[in-house]
């Protein structure tokens, strides 16, 4: 028997939606956790074991690793406080790193990593295993900085909690895409910072929900300084009884003057029982500002499962295209080619499990 | 970084010209809120045995609840042993006819703009064709002092009267739809509001009957320390109409006073009730002292098959405003719409908009929600669209526009969407912008001064929701808008 965690309940505004109770069962399974393959070509990697770094299994020969000491005070990611590896990247250096994180039982993984001004980060993170696999990930972006990031579940039972602390800097570009396409319960939580003039952030993806799932995003951007634009892209297609969640904020402080911000949020149910909530806030303090945002929730538009039926598509095909189309629309913002096919490829199977 | 709209933003501000407090002889009930409290009132109302015990059910549970703290405000702890929860007028206690109202309070009203004279119309609509007329509910704190028109009412079969006299006359029609759609239990404000109460509006409007006219309440809180608590009650029989306006006003003082209404809607099969607000509660002076606390529970049930209910706000007063008008919509092609300008300036608060509830099928809904903050307020736009598994083909369309006037505020906008239907269509769009230097210097380049021409615009802003608004309101609401309209503009 686990012991019982204080836990979030869902009477907290930013908790509505989340699953706890999944996160605590998930707590007692155990399991198997195999190596992922690489998505990365001739990719630096990190591996982590229920938490712990495997150095066995990691290949940072090239990278500067050390430790440091991470605490937050999200309730969730608060449980990975502490010893931390830290992976620092000098200036204009170029790097492409793969970040999987295997769970058997239970895994707090706390992560930092820092760019100096004008490097580049190629990141794909990878959850596998089974059990509760906790993330606290930090990251900052120097000026200039550009880090590219998709991270993927394949981990098929229990949970994925994720916290993302980013800060992005003067100029710098943060861009990271999430899929959530398997059996485990997911929340992608995270809070960028726009700490710099004119820096740039991109936070979406998609979450796939069937039987009994729940999977939820709970994103804030704060824009800090002038001229930031951010992006919240995310796709959500629930399936069964399952319940996808997406909740995306964009904060604008007093000073961020000429912000741009933009959340799209659309959310597609595909049986009745299924339930999909969104929450696209905005809150605002600049009188200067662009924001919009635009949410939609609904099945597939009739007019063009129409359209591809008179011209020879079979109905289910047609509905399968149009699904696989509503979902690219998150995943087209992976940077690399192969990585882009494999997220692809991974969402086309679950939804052919699924049509 | 100051924008030209700092200074822009002086046109919106105005004076609060109905600060001032009327003095006439009341009678409270004693300070503090207990059960002997609620006692009080009730016996003040010569309620029958079953209103008392409803009444102190809902006490005993709200002694058990906690103020909710999920809104985006910032509420100072509220005393309520530090209020009196009842202020009678003194008069006689039956008037025979409206003349023997005391002149102190039909001046008040007539300063207001409100005059409690049958056959006249409401400021400013003058030489309308056909002449309208509306029908006058005068809460004056605890009490309501003045109906008018009943007669005429009455012929049409409309049972238009104060909630307490309601309780009296027509028991049995109160009792089976009071805590109907807002229960007893529904939320920590609503469940002081049933234990409390005072006065307030209830209306009947039987099978098939078109209301004449238009009905308005115009609620005043007049006594210092003063709470008021008023409940209103709309049922609208199957294939009935009414149009209901409600205003409001309090003194200028340098407490805070707290007002926590209930208002509940059903509307029966083919049903259509149209419910307009101008909020004008004293916002508190330029530093935030003063102001009325606004807390109100509204909540219209769309009960029958194709009924509508249709909410119209304009929320321009109060220091604190927690509002959300919201539809359950229950019946098959029921429709609900939210139309709301917010405006907030110096250091106002409101957290408010709507909730669509669907649960019948092909049941409708349309918010448009326009928030214009000024000074150091908050103005929050907070919203939940929820389809229920069973509700087919529901649309719902959400546009919420924020205006920024200066850089010292905020505008936020909380919309929850909750999708269980696949047949649903839910769109949702929200923008935030400020007056364009652009706009501003078209319009004072064709000669408009400057608050003119920021009124102009903001008039412009909100216009989708002033069209909504019956034209009696319309017209105090573009004058609340902050514009020197000085009866010119239309």
């Amino acid at each position: 028997m686990v012991e019982a965690l204080d836990l979030p309940t869902t009477r907290g505004e930013n908790w509505r939606w989340a699953d706890m109770p999944a996160l605590q069962a998930a707590r007692a399974l155990r399991g198997e956790a195999d190596l992922p393959d690489r998505l990365l070509k001739g990719a630096a990697r990190l591996v982590f074991v229920d938490g712990q770094l495997a150095e066995h299994l990691s290949d940072v020969d090239a990278l500067d690793i050390t430790r440091t000491t991470l605490a937050s005070d999200h309730p969730l990611a608060a449980h990975a406080n502490g010893d931390a590896v830290a992976l620092a990247l000098a200036a204009q250096s170029v790097t492409a790193l793969e970040v999987v994180r295997l769970t058997t039982g239970e895994g707090h993984a706390p992560l930092a990593i820092t760019l100096a001004a004008d490097a580049v980060l190629t990141l794909v993170e990878t959850f596998a295993g089974a059990g509760w696999s906790n993330a606290l990930t930090r990251f900052d972006l120097a000026t200039g900085a550009r880090a590219m990031r998709a991270v993927r579940v394949v981990q098929e039972a229990g949970f994925v909690s994720t916290r993302d602390e980013v800060r992005v800097g003067e100029a710098a570009s943060f861009v990271s895409t999430a899929l959530a396409a398997t059996g485990a319960g997911v929340r992608f939580d995270a809070m960028l910072t726009l700490d710099g003039d004119g820096a740039f952030a991109e936070f979406g993806g998609a979450l796939l929900t069937r039987e009994d799932q729940r999977q939820e995003c709970a994103v804030r951007v704060r824009h800090a300084r002038p001229n930031g634009q951010s992006h919240q892209l995310w796709r959500a297609v629930a399936a069964d009884r399952s319940t996808a969640s997406l909740a995306a904020a964009v904060e604008v402080a007093r000073d961020a003057q000429k912000t741009d911000g933009e959340q799209s949020l659309r959310g597609l149910l595909l049986q009745r029982t299924a339930t999909v909530n969104l929450k696209p806030e905005l809150e605002i303090f600049a009188d200067d500002v662009k924001c919009a945002h635009g949410a939609t929730v609904g099945e597939l538009d009739r007019r063009a499962l129409f359209y591809m039926e008179s011209r020879g598509i079979p109905a289910p095909r047609a509905k399968a295209l149009l699904t696989r189309a509503f979902v690219a629309d998150a995943l087209g913002r992976i940077a690399d080619e192969s990585v882009r096919e494999q997220f692809e490829a991974a969402a086309d199977a679950w939804l052919e499990q699924t049509l | 970084m100051a924008t030209k709209n700092a200074e822009a933003y002086e046109a919106v501000s105005k004076k609060y010209e109905w600060g001032f407090a009327t003095d006439i002889e009341q009678e409270f009930a004693p300070k503090g809120l207990s059960e002997d409290t609620v006692r009080y009132i009730s016996a003040k109302k010569g309620e029958p045995e079953w209103m008392l015990d409803w009444r102190l059910k809902a006490f005993r549970l709200w002694q058990t609840m906690e103020a909710p703290d999920w809104a985006k405000l910032n509420v100072p702890p509220i005393d309520y042993q530090d209020a009196y929860y009842y202020a009678e007028p003194k008069q006689k206690k039956t008037i025979a006819s409206l003349d023997e109202l005391d002149p102190e309070i039909r001046r008040t009203y007539e300063k207001l703009g409100i005059p409690i004279e049958e056959q006249k119309l409401l400021a400013g609509v003058e030489g309308a064709e056909p002449p309208r007329r509306v029908a006058v509910d005068a809460v004056f704190d605890s009490v309501s002092v003045a109906t008018t028109f009943r007669d005429e009412l009455k012929r049409a079969g409309v049972i238009f009267l104060s909630i307490s006299e309601a309780i009296r006359e027509y028991p049995e029609l109160v009792k089976k739809w009071l805590g109907r759609v807002v229960p007893q239990r529904d939320n920590y404000f609503a469940t002081l509001n049933s234990a409390v109460f005072s006065d307030g509006t209830f209306v009947y409007v039987p099978e098939g009957v078109r209301c004449p006219m238009e009905l308005s309440t115009y609620f005043r809180i007049n006594a210092e320390n003063t709470g008021q608590f008023e409940r209103t009650l709309i049922v609208a029989d199957k294939g009935a109409y009414v149009s209901y306006l409600e205003g409001c006003t309090a003194p200028m003082r340098d407490e805070n006073q707290l007002h926590a209404a209930v208002v509940e809607l059903v509307a029966l099969d083919h049903a259509e009730i149209k419910y307009s607000t101008v909020q004008n509660w004293y916002p508190g002076d330029e530093n935030g002292v003063g102001g009325i606390y606004n807390f109100v529970t509204k909540r219209a049930l769309c009960q029958g098959r194709n009924s509508k209910v249709s909410w119209t706000q304009v929320e321009t007063g109060s220091a604190i405003t927690w509002k959300y008008p919201s539809c359950v919509l229950a019946g098959e092609n029921s429709v609900g719409e939210f139309y709301s300008v917010a405006v907030t300036n110096n250091r106002q608060q409101a957290d408010t908009g709507t909730k669509m509830i669907h649960l019948g099928k092909g049941s409708r809904s349309t918010i448009v929600s326009k928030g214009i903050s000024a000074g150091r307020s908050d103005n929050t736009y907070r919203g939940l669209v929820r389809v229920g598994p069973t509700a087919e083909n529901v649309r719902n369309f959400t546009q919420c526009d924020s205006l920024l006037l200066g850089d010292q505020c905020g505008a936020h906008t909380v919309p929850y969407i909750e999708v269980r239907n696949p047949s649903a269509q839910i769109e949702h769009e929200a923008t935030t912008s400020k007056i364009s230097e652009d706009q501003l210097f078209y319009a004072m380049s064709r000669g408009l001064d400057q608050e003119a021409a920021v009124a102009l615009i903001v008039n412009g802003f909100a216009r989708e929701v002033l069209q909504q608004l019956p034209m009696e309101f319309a017209v105090e609401a573009q004058k609340l808008l902050g514009i020197s309209l000085e009866g010119s503009v239309g």
